[in-house]
């Protein structure tokens, strides 16, 4: 640990060292090269990988931290020793990825200084004061995280309350790092605050140009269901290596705890992207349109499966979880059809729309769109296929829910009956305005998007309040047998966490794709041999060599995290509770 | 043998990653190229040649397509076939020509009933076309059904792609070149200074391009001496001196001194 810290505190120190030297690196830029090559790869893979992994880590010690105060919260109010272990744990991981974290963003800051000077010396022109903020609130972040973490023991029992305050305060510290960058980025592709010419007219309209908020909101929610997925592949990882029946409980109990955080936070995020997707094309036509039917849009293509992929896992770990639990043969006979729709809402939301087809297969298909494959292509089926899934994958943990429980209310009937009548009139709502949609004209049918969700959060929320008081107290048909599930459910856990960071990879390309050519949207061109756009098979083949040195640096990470852990076994520390036969609720 | 776990689950996760990454490749690869630059100023073309690079610009730097298609009614943007015919009834009084070339750089002045006002206008950053390619492009919308007859002369001047320049703020250079920079020691200004020592700057923005300007200040003796004038007399050092907000907005000053009016003082 010394190590690290001090590690940490030289790569802060060089970090803002390299801040104050900035003026007249920008100097020397104006007077130099335009940009600079990056030996053998070239600047833009090196930027790319860079930047990529560094998010990647970013996203992790940003969300795992989000829902280890949640649990930790839990555990404080409920006073499960579980829960306050657990949380401990996913800190652990945190802590661990948070010198890497930094360095990769010193590098990144490095390769644009040194390979990119034209565009820094615009962009620190732009952004200059804020690079103070960021610097502070990384400062005080990684303050709070340390005396959240070593605080643990000190600030237990009565004092438990300063302690869960210190973990809100870090993640407030941490939103605020996510917002200021994302300043930057959204301003590349969406610039506000400046006139025609490309100066600098507000320094807050660029910070809050069209896809600010919209991004914030959509990584903060990625960020979340990040962290619970790799989470849950560590806990997985660990199942499958556990000697003991008590390790196999302990673990089972964590990937679900992980995985259930990701599901839940899942579930809003297609909201949130076609809000991302609207500011787009309030901001631009031209780049909204070819973000969806230009260059790009098979990529939609491709991220339709991978979200398949996604609510299709995340069900099917349900269903094995089920079978761990008494009583859950009751709700067996719904799956099949549960299967049905989400496999029907797939087949649509993959379906493309307009993709760029060449004269012959035109004529084969008889017009630009597939005359009946087109017809599932537009936004209206597809936006009514996303919310039946999500409507389904909720179905699910429903039943996961109630799945060893008998209620005891005497109104059980009643409010199931009333539970399943608001899912069908989400289901109608969703549908009637999925199938209205074909009749009106874009601009109403946009709107239209807005009362599908609203019914499908209706729905959640109402369904959730029947559920809650609907099962409490409820008769137990059996415990849980925590670490019985079968071992391919956690191989189902590792897919998602592969898939949504290969995923995370694959958007990124996308956000800072549809700039095309430029650097800075419409005010500074790229005009670097780089230019070029890579095609979908590029980026895939560089989203994966990433993705795997991520992964391998985290596996190295938590390996050295463990060699900590086997020191501290004998001497105490953070015991791990007992889980088996645990009650869950 | 055992496989150990870890062996097994990146098989597996390289595996997930490899059918990704295959269904990736194995869709159309479609690459997006940045677009050149037509200069058509000062040589001679045939109005064939003209429409043929104007049907070009239309597909691929103009992204037209995104939105227009030819023989076909979108539902984004109108169908443009017939176009060289029917832009002589759009607007009373306005000629076939004119009508086109104001629906290129003011979109928005009237639009084709039942479509929203979203074209962009093509001679600003994204599209950016210039002045000959906007040339290039009114002729090929007036092969659609009318003669092609446009001039270059009839593109306005001033529908050039606006040039990308760094940002600054020429009030706080001009404070610059009085105060810190010193330049006012050496060079007159328009309105400001009158030492004879080192060229009047008051056209400096007219006659030399800013990377000129840019490098001048930074490096004098690298960019050649002025004639008439001794070397070496304009210091070298600035370049150490002024910091890069400094610099920035005082080559923003310089680039508006344009020789006209007497204050050449920053706007606001
Ligand atoms: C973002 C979508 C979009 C793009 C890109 C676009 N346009 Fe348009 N265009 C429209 C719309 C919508 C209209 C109808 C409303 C109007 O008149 O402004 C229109 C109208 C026109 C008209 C007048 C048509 C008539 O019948 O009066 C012409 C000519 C035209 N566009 C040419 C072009 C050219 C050339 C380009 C490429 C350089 C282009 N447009 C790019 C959306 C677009
Ligand atoms: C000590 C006197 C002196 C000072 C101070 C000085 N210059 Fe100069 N400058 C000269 C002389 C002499 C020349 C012409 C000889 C040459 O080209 O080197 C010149 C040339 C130039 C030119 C090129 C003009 C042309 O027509 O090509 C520019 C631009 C310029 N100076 C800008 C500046 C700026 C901006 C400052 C303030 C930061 C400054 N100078 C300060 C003496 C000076």
């Amino acid at each position: 640990m010394r190590f690290r810290r001090s590690a940490l505190a030289l790569l802060t120190l060089s970090a803002l060292g390299l801040l104050l030297a900035l003026p007249a690196v920008a100097q020397e830029a104006a007077r130099t090269a335009e940009y600079r090559a990056f030996p053998v790869i070239g600047s833009r893979l090196a930027v790319w990988a860079i930047a990529q992994l560094h998010l990647n880590f970013a996203a992790f010690i940003l969300g795992v931290p989000i829902f280890a105060v949640i649990i930790e919260i839990m555990g404080w109010r409920t006073g499960e020793q579980r829960y306050d272990w657990l949380s401990h744990e996913f800190v652990k991981l945190t802590f661990a990825a948070f010198s890497t974290t930094a360095l990769l963003g010193a590098l990144l800051l490095f390769l644009f200084v040194g390979y990119y000077p034209k565009f820094w010396a615009y962009f620190s022109g732009i952004f200059y004061p804020t690079f103070w903020v960021y610097a502070l609130l990384f400062f005080l972040e990684t303050f709070t995280v340390y005396l959240w973490y070593y605080g643990w023991d000190w600030l237990s029992g009565s004092k438990k309350w300063i302690h869960v305050s210190l973990g809100v305060l870090s993640n407030l510290f941490g939103t605020a790092i996510l917002f200021v960058s994302n300043a930057w980025v959204t301003f590349m592709t969406s610039p506000g605050g400046i006139d025609e010419a490309g100066n600098l007219t507000s320094l807050w309209g660029a910070i809050n140009n069209y896809t600010w908020m919209p991004l914030n909101i959509h990584r903060l929610i990625a960020n979340v269901v990040f962290g619970g997925t790799i989470a849950a592949a560590y806990a997985a990882v660990r199942f499958l290596q556990a000697k003991t029946d008590e390790e196999r409980a302990r673990y089972d109990w964590m990937g679900y705890v992980g995985n259930f955080v990701a599901i839940s936070a899942l579930m809003v995020l297609p909201f949130a992207g076609y809000w991302l997707g609207r500011e787009i094309y309030a901001f631009n036509q031209t780049m909204g349109i070819t973000m969806m039917g230009g260059f790009m849009s098979w990529l939609w293509v491709v991220q339709a499966i991978l979200i398949g992929v996604l609510f299709i896992g995340s069900n099917y770990y349900l269903w094995l979880g089920m079978e761990r639990i008494p009583g859950s043969e009751r709700y067996r006979r719904y799956i099949p059809y549960m299967i049905m729709i989400l496999a029907a809402g797939f087949i649509v939301w993959a379906t493309p729309r307009s993709i760029p087809v060449t004269p012959s297969e035109m004529r084969v298909m008889g017009g630009a769109h597939h005359p009946v494959l087109g017809v599932l292509g537009v936004m209206s089926a597809k936006n009514t296929a996303v919310n039946l899934m999500i409507l389904t994958t909720f179905l699910s943990y429903l039943l996961y829910r109630r799945a060893n429980k008998e209620s005891v209310k005497p109104w059980v009937g009643t409010g199931m009956a009333v539970q399943w009548l608001i899912f069908a009139a989400a289901a109608a709502i969703v549908t009637f305005y999925g199938v209205y949609g074909y009749f009106v004209e874009s601009i109403v049918r946009i709107g239209f998007s807005v009362y599908q969700v609203l019914a499908v959060l209706g729905a959640l929320v109402l369904v959730m309040a029947i559920d809650i008081p609907m099962f409490r107290g409820a008769r137990s048909t059996g415990e849980i047998r925590w670490g019985t599930i079968a071992p391919r459910s956690q191989y189902v856990l590792i897919l998602l966490a592969v898939t949504f960071t290969w995923l995370m990879g694959l958007m990124g390309f996308a956000r800072s794709g549809i700039r095309q050519h430029w650097h800075v949207y419409g005010v500074l061109r790229d005009t670097s041999p780089d230019a070029v756009t890579p095609a979908l098979g590029y980026a895939a083949n560089m989203i994966t060599v990433v993705t795997a040195v991520f992964f391998a640096l985290v596996l190295f990470i938590f390996w050295l995290g463990g060699l900590g852990e086997k020191g501290k076994a004998e001497a105490g520390g953070h015991a791990a509770p007992a889980i088996a036969g645990g009650s869950h609720r | 043998m055992r496989v150990p776990v870890l062996g097994k689950v990146s098989v597996f996760a390289l595996l997930v990653m490899g059918a990704y990454t295959y269904y990736a490749n194995s869709i159309p690869q479609l690459q997006s190229k940045p677009p050149e630059e037509l200069s058509l100023e000062g040589g001679n073309v045939t109005p064939e040649q003209l429409v043929k690079a104007g049907e070009g610009i239309f597909k691929e730097k103009g992204t037209c397509e995104v939105c227009h298609r030819i023989g076909q009614k979108g539902t984004r943007a109108p169908d443009l076939a017939g176009i060289g015919a029917t832009a002589a009834k759009r607007k009373p009084g306005m000629t076939a020509k004119a009508y086109i070339i104001e629906s290129l750089l003011d979109p928005g002045a009237h639009l084709v009933e039942g479509y929203p006002n979203i074209m962009p206008k093509v001679d600003r950053p994204p599209i950016g076309l210039n002045r000959s390619e906007l040339w290039a492009v009114a002729a090929f919308l007036e092969s659609l059904g009318g003669t092609v007859g446009v001039k270059l002369d009839d593109i306005p001047k001033t529908a050039v792609a606006a040039e990308v320049k760094l940002p600054g703020d020429p009030k706080a250079g001009q404070a610059v070149f009085m105060g810190k920079g010193g330049c006012i020691a050496c060079h007159k200004a328009g309105a400001i200074g009158a030492s004879p020592v080192g060229p009047d700057l008051s056209q400096i923005a007219k006659i030399q391009t800013p990377e000129y300007i840019m490098a001048k200040i930074l490096n004098p003796a690298g960019m050649g001496t002025v004639a008439g004038y001794p070397a070496g007399v304009m210091p070298a050092t600035l370049g150490q001196t002024l910091t890069a907000r400094e610099y920035l907005d005082l080559v923003a000053f310089l680039l508006t001194l344009k020789g006209e009016g007497a204050a050449p003082a920053a706007k606001k």
